[in-house]
This record gives structure tokens, sequence and C-alpha cells, in this order.
């Protein structure tokens, strides 16, 4: 018998995806509770609840300074990236060339490479060029990033647009670019939405690479990070990331929801109609 | 040099894709206001020579003249010619007038013009009112309707229907035919026509070329196609058909004649075929089921064909009864009778003869 159906099987899967959820999420979980504990020392005992770590943050001006500076880089690199991934995508699925599956592999390449190498790597490489550290730079860093995953999050959605759609648009007498901006571009848009929001997501909570280029230019992650060294900030820093946590959920989500809802819609646009209904 | 009659003319026009030819030296002249329909089985070239039209292919060899000028590297969308493509390729973020009237934008037709010509040809296509739908609103056969008006409004020289109603039920194909017929009667409009459908093409067509492998094995009139198939693939391609081995005994004045048994013999006329066989040439001729004439009784020949034979198989298709015919010939012969009260009454086993007339018979090849 299936173990998915088998009354036994049915309680073993149950039990072991709690269990992983419990695993995925107890830290934040975690997080969230502390974020409220009046206490200056990220431990039990349970001193009460507050509002004080929020107040706290919301008064930090280098705090906010980071936060600014991570908008900044987030904003440009989603920007950026989402305009590169255009081409990109349309090259991949559109066009037959020689080496594609070359060409392929090297786009989707930073998805495998290691954080830490990357960063060294962009290190070294705006030495030598003598680009001076600064936002720009953390910048290009989440440029590389994030181009693989805004690539992907279009290529599926480019495949579903049929090319007939383009072919009718140059023959009613568009050329390639009323084309794609008449037709390709609208249809889209719901995938180009999602990819800048997930390459913004990637930039803003990105730190390895930051770390590496950011020179004094101190991202919120980064700053983060060395707070952890000073437990008196730790509540208040706790706070941020309690917040930041619920706002990428959310965008997330919403990204997600848009898509499929839009996805659908796409798909009930395109699918020939084979019902048929009278005329007369 | 170029006839003013001619809406289109392919000249030796060839397209290999890898190894393959997929039109391999196509020469055809379309006349303007022509219905003219490329049928062919799927891979037989017919899409990759619309799409050369439409300047979605480019030939590798040849020379495509829209009205008299080489059309070969101009870009589609500076090609007078219009297409229809098989899923109506329906803007689906737009309304229905903002597909139709999509051409004519590009074409800096001013607003006042424009509505003016997207009403009428919403009129033409039978969907006033429609203006303000999305292509998801309607229905297979509307779409294929407003598909046929976004093109028709820019007024091609010809206008390229690819499948065009592939995706449609049989009832509504039909109605569709009669509709395009029309359509294209009301605006003298060339039409270029793909279908690999036999019953389509000599339905609407004024000529049909029928392609196989990249080349055009017969190009003629919807009855000439089907009733003297230059080729044993047209013959088997456009219609059921019978094809049989026919070896001359005889040769009497216009008639070969071949003899088989006591009474009964295939007679085909030279005619108009020019055929050079004699006496121990072998033929392969076809007869259409419809053509030949089935008898419960002896009957005389008067001339024509003969054969004696039992009933193998009765296939009842409604209007028509199909049947199965072991014959002296050595081949198993298909009868198309009207389904009428004599027909019902033969079965399986039943002796019968088959009778059809000299000039029903084409010879599709001989030596």
């Amino acid at each position: 018998m299936n173990a998915a159906v088998s009354n036994g099987g049915r309680r073993w899967l149950w039990l072991t995806f709690w269990i992983l959820v419990l695993f995925l999420y107890a830290p934040l979980v975690i997080l969230l509770i502390f974020s409220f504990n009046d206490r200056e020392l990220v431990s039990f005992p349970w001193q009460g609840f507050t509002f004080r770590w929020y107040h706290t943050f919301l008064a930090n001006d280098i705090l906010l300074g980071t936060l600014r500076t991570s908008l900044k880089v987030a904003t440009g690199a989603a920007i950026v990236t989402t305009i590169l991934s255009i081409p990109a995508s349309i090259a991949l699925v559109r066009r037959q060339f020689f080496a594609k599956g070359l060409a392929s592999g090297v786009l989707l390449a930073p998805l495998v490479i290691p954080l830490v190498v990357l960063g060294t790597a962009l290190l070294i490489l705006f030495n030598l060029v003598g680009i001076p550290a600064s936002p720009v730079t953390i910048a290009i860093g989440h440029i590389v990033i994030a181009l693989p995953f805004a690539i992907l999050t279009l290529v599926p959605r480019l495949e579903r647009i049929p090319v007939a759609l383009e072919e009718a648009s140059r023959d009613l007498g568009a050329g390639w670019f009323i084309t794609f901006r008449q037709i390709t571009f609208p249809l889209l848009l719901p995938a180009l939405f999602s990819a800048f929001l997930v390459s913004f997501v990637i930039s803003f909570d990105e730190v390895v690479v930051a770390s590496f280029v950011a020179g004094d230019n101190v991202t919120f992650p980064i700053y983060l990070y060395s707070q952890l060294r000073l437990p008196r900030q730790l509540p208040q820093v706790i706070a941020v990331a309690v917040v930041i946590l619920l706002i990428s959920a959310i965008v997330v989500i919403v990204a997600e929801a848009g898509r499929r809802v839009s996805d659908r819609h796409l798909e009930a646009e395109i699918a020939v109609n084979e019902e048929e209904v009278s005329l007369s | 040099m170029s006839d003013p009659g001619v809406a289109i003319s392919l000249r030796g026009v060839s397209k290999s894709f890898g190894d393959v030819h997929a039109v391999d030296g196509v020469s055809l002249d379309i006349a303007e206001g022509e219905f003219l329909t490329l049928l062919g089985p799927s891979g037989c070239g017919k899409t990759t020579t619309m799409r050369m039209i439409a300047g979605f292919e480019e030939p590798d060899a040849g020379s495509i003249l829209l009205r008299g000028t080489d059309v070969v590297g101009v870009a589609p969308n500076k090609r007078e010619v219009n297409m229809c493509f098989q899923h109506y390729a329906l803007f689906p973020h737009m309304t229905v007038e903002k597909n139709v009237e999509y051409g004519l934008k590009l074409k800096k037709v001013d607003k006042a013009e424009r509505r003016q010509r997207v009403k009428e040809m919403l009129g033409l296509v039978r969907l006033e009112g429609y203006e303000q739908r999305k292509p998801s609103q309607l229905s297979g056969g509307q779409q294929q309707r407003i598909a046929l008006a976004r093109a028709l409004v820019n007024r091609p020289a010809a206008l390229l229907l690819d499948e065009p109603l592939g995706a449609l039920d049989v009832k509504l194909r039909k109605q569709m035919q009669l509709e395009l017929k029309r359509i294209q009667h009301e605006l003298g409009t060339t039409f270029i026509y793909v279908t690999h459908d036999q019953d389509e093409a000599l339905s609407m067509s004024d000529r049909i070329a029928v392609m196989n492998q990249g080349v055009i094995e017969q190009l003629g009139g919807p009855r000439e196609v089907y009733e003297q198939p230059a080729t044993p693939f047209v013959a088997d391609f456009v219609g059921v058909l019978n094809a049989m081995d026919v070896r001359v005994d005889e040769v009497s004045g216009e008639d070969l004649i071949m003899k088989l048994g006591e009474r009964d013999r295939v007679v085909v006329s030279i005619g108009a075929t020019g055929t050079s066989a004699g006496v121990g040439s072998t033929l392969l001729v076809a007869v259409r089921p419809e053509r030949i004439a089935l008898h419960t009784a002896d009957t005389a020949t008067d001339g024509g064909s003969r054969l004696s034979g039992t009933v193998g198989q009765v296939v009842y298709l409604g209007t028509l009864t199909q049947f199965h015919v072991d014959t002296a010939i050595g081949k198993r012969l298909i009868v198309h009778h009207l389904s009428d009260e004599a027909s019902s009454t033969l079965r399986e086993g039943d002796a019968v003869v088959l009778t059809w007339a000299r000039e029903d018979a084409a010879i599709l090849r001989d030596g």
C-alpha cells in the first residue's frame, strides 16, 4: 500500500512535516519572542512584554543609516538586475545561437559560486581597476548574485508567451522594438515585478559579498553582524530583524501570489477556446 | 516583366532546415483575387512556403515577387501581406478594438478613420458591438473572425491563412469555410490558404497546389486535382482512392483493355492522357469509390470496365455506405453507394458486379 494513503503512513508524513516546519521556523519564533522580552540579555527567563526595543532602534541613527544604505543599494541593484535580465532571458528563450548551453551556464553560474570566492574576486577586481568601495560596488556585487534568480523568474513566463503573438505584431507592421513595447513587455510585466522583488530581497540581506566590497559603507546586514559582539545592542537589533523579516515575508508572498494569479490569467487568455458557442 | 494580374509569384524558391529540404524549388504564380490552397501532409513544406511569403523565413534560393517586386530580405513588417495564425494569436491584453486597429495605428491612420474601418471590418465578420471585449471572452469561432478582421483591415495585397480552422469543431469549421469564402468574395482579396484537410481545400479553393516533400505535385482546380490526379501521391492524398495495376492485353482504338477472365475487363481511355502505353505495358490506374456502380444483378458493360466480385466488408457512413469488394483484379476495391434500401440488404459474401465508365479511370503512372 502507498505510504501516502495508508493510515500509518499518513500519520508519519504529518509528523515529519511538522518536525520540518518546527526545524525551519523555531529560530524565527525565538527571535520574535525575544524582541518583546523586557530584559537586556537575550535569554530566558521572560521578564515581561515590552515595545522598548522597537522604540530604541527607531532612535538609533547609526542603525537607521545602515538601513537607508541597504535600501539604496537594494533598489539600485534590483532595478539594474531586472533590466539586464530582460535581454538575457529573451536571448535564452527566443533565439537560437552558437553555444547557447554555454551562455546559459555562464549566466546562471553565480548560483553555485561560493559567495566568499565571489566577494574576494570582486574586491581584487575593484582594486585592480581602481574603483573605490562605495554603495555602487556593493550593488554591482549584488547584481551578479541576483541576475540568475531574475533570469530564472522571467524564463518560464516568456516560454508561455506564444511566439505567434510577436510574429502577429511584426506581420501587422510593427518593428521589433514596438513589438517588445506593445506585446512582450506588457505580458512579461508580472514576471518583471517578481524579478525586481526577488533581486531586491537578495540584495537587501546579502552580507558576505557586501562585507568584502563595502569599504566603510555599512549596510544593514553588515551592521547586524557586527552588533553580535555587543550584547547590549542585541535586543534592538533583534527588533529590527523581526520587522524586516515580516516585511520580506509579506513582499515575497504578495509577489508569488501576484505571479500565480497573473499566470493563470495569461494561461486563460492565450488558451485556444475550443468550446464553441453558436453565433446565431 | 511582371504580369499585373499576378499578386504573388514564387520562382524556384527553396529552403532547407539543416539536412531537410523543407521547400525544394517551388514556382507558383498566384493571381489577384484568387483563392489558392497549399494542400499537403504535415512536413510537406506548405507552412514554410507561406512563412517565406510572410517574411518569417527567408528562402535559401529563388525569389518571391509581391505585385512584381522582389521581397526577399524585406522584413515581415514591411511586406504588404497579412497573416491569420493557426491559433489566432490575438493579443490577450488588448480589447477586440485594439487588436483590430493595431496595424492601422502603426500606419498612422487617424483616429476617426481607424474607428470607421474597424467598425466596417467587425461588420464584415459579423461581430459588431464586440469592440470592448477581451479575446478571452470570445469563443473559438469568434476569435477566428477577429483574427481575420485584424488582418483584413490593413487591406493587404494577399491574406495568408495558416490552417485557420484547425482548432474548431467540425460543424463550426464547415460554417467558417462558407464565411471565409463569402468574405473573400466580398473583398476580392487574394487568399493563400494552408491546410492538410482535403475537403476544406476542395470546397473553398479556386486552385489547389498539392505539396509533398517540398515540391508541388500538382497545381489545378479542385475538380481537376480530384478527378485527374497527376501522381499517385495526389490521388491518394485527395480523397479515398482505388489504385490498381492494369496490364494492357489489347488496344482497341482509344481504349487500353485488360482482360480478366471471360467477361471481366478494365478499360482505360487514352484520351487526353497522351500515354504511350501499348500491349504488355502495366499502368497504375485510379478510380474514385463514388464512380464505381454496384449491381446485384448481372449488367452489360457498355464499353466501360466490369468486374465481378464478392462483398468483403460493409461500412455504414451515414449518407453513404462503403463496400469493400474482392475482385479478380486481386485488390479489394472500395465502392461508395448511397445508403438506400437496395444497399442496406447487401451482406458480406454477396456476389456483386462493379462497373465504371472508361473516363472515370485516371492513369497515375504508365510503364
